[in-house]
């Protein structure tokens, strides 16, 4: 039987054999969040694409594919950076709300991004809502912020995506991300871009644009390892 | 009178109309005294009550706690009534009393009581003399001023007695201080250098939304209140008194010796540090936060998904509350759509107030019908509950969410089952039942035919497994790494030399199979173990291929018997094949292994091209050359002109053979320094070219001084 998915083919948490064969080894592990309540596997391929630019422009030793990890599980607390999408209301469970604490106390950087890059969408609504839940108000992050000279330099902030450029979803080019903080420490980003469509295509095709989009996804991971 | 005289007509019935009218006034009138006597009445027992209790509490009573204000409210109530029911009593002011009542006050008004009855004409027009004589008004006026004027005088003096008396609250407090050693006023013994702060007593206020009482706590050391409850601090002492929390100094009322402090809760703790000219006193305020009500959804216990939108879902949660909720009910979110467009819509079903109970049960249904559901929505719903916080809320707690999602067409169940064509599988898996039917008769037929016919059948069946087994070898390696012939020339059997040949170990194919694709270790991070989507898909394959290979040997040396328990074996493999080629895992993205070496650049192999070496040292004599350009420029910019000159000549001799272009460039720097022009341009190309290429020459260089 695997360690992440049973007979049913749904994740579960790993046993503590798993775990330690599993151990950590120094390299960085793309994990992409599962819940319960949405579709969270909405943008299989932003994972790849990261992690290749992870590969392609630093020299953190990286996993070459990732892992989801349900928000409920332990084994979340092997990663530092989990990737949160979707279209669908997000609600955790009382299990995932604690856990989903429990790590971002430990450390842990949880990015959301609303796939419908829509304000009046129902993931807008319900994940902000179980963010402030599960962590605190969200709070505009300023666009001087450390993340955005953390490995590639973004004088104007977060960049754009042609999904805001183009008109879709709510029409609006959102000039901030938010940041809920624990304790001081930034605990959850949260983006209405839809970075996961900007991202969401196979990393070789990455040869066919002038300037690659996703290096703001390298400076998310480095602050996540960094900050 | 004249208001009398000028109301009177001239006619007998005028006037007798015009009494009537006057009467009436009058009636009105005395009504009116009579309730405004009860209402003064009512409020001189409500503030009669009020200064009772007050002095009560000045004597030091022992239930300092009564709502005095409440009873004053009923006290006046009370006063109003009693007053009222004894007019009523004596029964209502109708128009014969009231003329009665005139003629009573005005003793030259006996001809009211007639005048308001029915008369004739010719007694009517006797009375109108007497009737313009009456004073209307002055009769209403005294009876007003002596019916209203004492009480009028009671009410003011008893408010002002009052106003005068110190609050309700302040009597409280001082009564604590008082309880806790110090009375309110009193002078605090204490030495000629220190005053104390003497005793704290504590009033808290719960905000009102909480229904909570107030509560007095006498010198405590620590209290826990309500964020968002008045707190008001309370003492006595003859010396001046400090209040701050932390760096924020707390606003302090003085009356006297008597002090208070009045804060709201935050909710964070509140040390009060109370300061005198002897004593420090701390005094926390520890925060007690409305907690968000509790909701714990007990229907619908799972997520389901219908065939059809049609019936009807109960649904019941419990909830519950630290203060109070106020309502609840069951709230959903019906979202519809795939890909890129999502929409969704919501809305609240079994919206009940629970009235502060602390806990309910809420119940509701859902009709599925009314929900316009179409294929693929999904239904999201969950309790709710608010409490009744007005401060820092309202809090609303919910509970988990079910999710009731309507199925696609040709959607049967969580699992989605493709409608493939048929695959290669299938075909293989009809040709192992033929050659199993075929082995089973030649087993049948094994006692009556020769042995050579034995073999010769044996053999067709033993060829044609052969080819079959090497075309389920060719869809394993397929799958694992798009290589198909790599099975095929590395096939046992084939007449290829193999070294020892033999079946196939999963895990061994699984091996050769990632080195062929260069992917290292087939170790999916995400499904370790043996049940990757692709071994779970393979692996009977390789059952099959196995079992084929046992029956092939049996068949080669004429023992049908032998072959068919596996090929019975192989046929059962690929029909578990079969199955799971047909079931597609929901909820598992591609997998996309990224090549780190290759997003590196840094290749499969390391390549001698890409070696980087130190640059090797510039030519001594070259870097010679250059230094002495540098002083002879060194010598021109300080204005040794000559020298610089000689130099650059001396330079240009020796470049001559070793550095021509620098030879060249010296030159025309020269000229123009002889011509007493600038001679940048040319040193500075004479500069660049100092340095110089490596130069190759045979032979030693010659001996020392300049090169």
């Amino acid at each position: 039987m695997s360690e992440f998915v049973d007979a049913t083919g749904r994740a579960t948490g790993i046993d503590a054999a798993t775990a330690a064969r599993a151990s950590y080894d120094g390299e960085f592990v793309f994990a992409t969040a599962q819940y319960e309540s949405g579709d969270w596997d909405s943008a299989p391929m932003v994972p790849a694409n990261l992690i290749d630019s992870v590969a392609r422009y630093t020299s953190i030793p990286v996993a070459p594919t990732g892992v989801i990890v349900p928000l409920s599980s332990r084994s979340l607390l092997r990663y530092p950076f989990a990737w949160l999408t979707g279209h669908l209301p997000v609600r955790f469970t009382d299990a995932e709300r604690r856990n989903v604490r429990l790590w971002l106390e430990r450390g842990g950087l949880l990015f959301v991004d609303d796939h419908n890059h829509d304000i009046d969408g129902i993931f807008h609504r319900t994940a902000t809502e179980e963010i402030e839940r599960t962590v605190g108000p969200l709070r505009d992050l300023p666009n001087d912020d450390v993340l955005y000279r953390a490995f590639f330099r973004f004088e104007d902030g977060p960049p754009t995506t042609s999904h805001e450029l183009n008109g879709w979803g709510d029409n609006l080019v959102h000039e901030h991300l938010q940041v809920a903080r624990l304790n001081g420490r930034p605990a959850v980003l949260y983006s209405s871009k839809d970075y996961s469509s900007e991202w969401g295509y196979h990393p070789d095709s990455k040869r066919f644009m002038s300037v690659d989009n996703t290096r703001f996804g390298v400076n998310l991971i480095v602050y996540a390892l960094t900050r | 009178m004249s208001e009398s005289a000028a109301s009177m007509g001239s006619s007998p019935n005028t006037a007798s109309r015009t009494a009537v009218a006057a009467v009436d006034r009058v009636r009105r009138s005395l009504a009116g005294i009579v309730w405004a006597r009860a209402l003064l009445m009512g409020v001189i027992t409500a503030t009669a009550v009020l200064l009772l209790g007050k002095l009560v509490l000045l004597a030091g009573a022992p239930r300092a706690d009564l709502p005095l204000l409440r009873v004053s409210w009923l006290a006046a109530a009370a006063g109003t009534l009693v007053v009222g029911a004894r007019r009523w009593r004596d029964g209502p002011i109708d128009q014969a009393r009231a003329a009665l009542w005139v003629e009573e006050q005005e003793s030259q008004a006996f001809a009211v009581v007639t005048a308001v009855e029915p008369q004739r004409a010719e007694v009517l027009q006797l009375l109108e003399p007497r009737l313009r004589g009456v004073p209307w008004s002055a009769v209403t006026t005294d009876a007003a001023r002596r019916a209203l004027l004492f009480p009028a005088f009671g009410v003011i003096l008893l408010i002002g007695l009052l106003a005068i008396l110190p609050s309700h609250d302040s009597l409280l407090l001082a009564r604590e201080a008082a309880r806790s050693g110090q009375g309110v006023g009193r002078p605090t013994p204490a030495g000629p250098a220190t005053v104390s702060v003497g005793a704290v007593a504590v009033l808290v206020r719960p905000p009102a939304y909480s229904g909570l009482p107030p509560r007095t706590e006498r010198d405590p050391e620590s209290v826990s209140v309500l964020a968002g409850s008045s707190v008001t601090l309370s003492g006595s002492t003859r010396g001046d008194l400090g209040a701050v929390d932390g760096t924020t100094n707390l606003p302090v009322n003085r009356d006297g010796d008597a002090w208070s402090v009045t804060l709201t809760m935050p909710e964070r703790p509140v040390v009060a540090r109370l300061t005198s000219s002897g004593e420090d006193r701390l005094v926390l305020l520890t925060p007690v936060i409305d907690s968000t009500p509790v909701v714990t959804l007990a229907d619908a216990v799972r997520d389901t998904v219908l065939r059809e939108a049609a019936g009807a879902i109960a649904l019941a949660a419990d909830a519950r509350d630290d203060l109070g909720l106020v309502s609840g009910g069951f709230e959903y979110i019906v979202s519809s759509g795939e890909g890129e467009l999502f929409t969704s819509r919501s809305d609240t079903v079994g919206r009940v107030a629970l009235g502060g109970a602390r806990r309910a049960s809420l119940t509701a249904t859902l009709q599925l019908d009314r929900l316009q559901l179409g294929p693929g929505d999904i239904v999201h719903v969950r309790a709710i509950a608010r409490d009744g916080n007005i401060l820092s809320g309202p809090g609303v707690g919910s509970s988990e969410t079910r999710t009731i999602r309507i199925a696609r067409p040709g959607e049967y169940d969580s699992l989605s089952v493709e409608g493939v064509p048929p695959s290669a599988g299938d075909t293989a898996a009809l040709s192992q039942r033929m050659l199993l039917i075929q082995t089973e008769r030649l087993e049948r037929d094994r006692p009556r035919i020769p042995r050579d016919s034995l073999l010769a059948r044996a053999g067709r069946i033993s060829s044609d497994q052969t080819r079959l087994r090497k075309r389920v070898g060719e869809l394993v390696y397929a799958r694992l790494g798009d290589d198909v012939d790599g099975e095929h020339s590395h096939f046992p059997g084939d007449g290829h030399d193999h070294g020892a040949e033999g079946k196939l170990d999963p895990a061994d194919i699984l091996a050769r199979a990632s080195a062929a694709t260069g992917s290292g270790e087939p170790v999916a991070l995400d499904f370790h173990g043996d049940e990757t989507p692709v071994v779970a898909m393979n692996k009977p394959l390789l059952e099959a291929y196995n079992h084929m290979w046992d029956a092939t040997r049996a068949l080669d040396i004429g023992e049908p018997a032998g072959a068919i328990p596996p090929m019975r074996l192989a046929l059962a493999a690929l029909q578990r094949a079969r199955q799971a080629e047909r079931i597609y895992l929901r909820g598992r993205p591609p997998r996309v292994v990224v090549d780190v070496s290759r997003a590196r650049l840094q290749g499969k192999t390391q390549g001698e091209g890409s070696v980087r070496a130190p640059r090797e040292a510039t030519d001594p004599a070259a870097a010679a050359r250059a230094q002495r350009l540098e002083r002879a420029l060194l010598r021109l910019g300080e204005g040794q002109r000559d020298a610089a000159m000689d130099s650059l000549t001396m330079l240009r001799a020796d470049a001559l053979s070793t550095n021509p272009p620098l030879a060249v460039a010296l030159g025309a720097a020269l000229q123009e320094l002889r011509n007493g022009s600038d001679a940048a341009v040319e040193l500075e190309r004479a500069r660049r070219l100092a340095a110089g290429a490596l130069t190759s020459r045979s032979g030693l260089p010659r001996w020392g001084g300049l090169p």
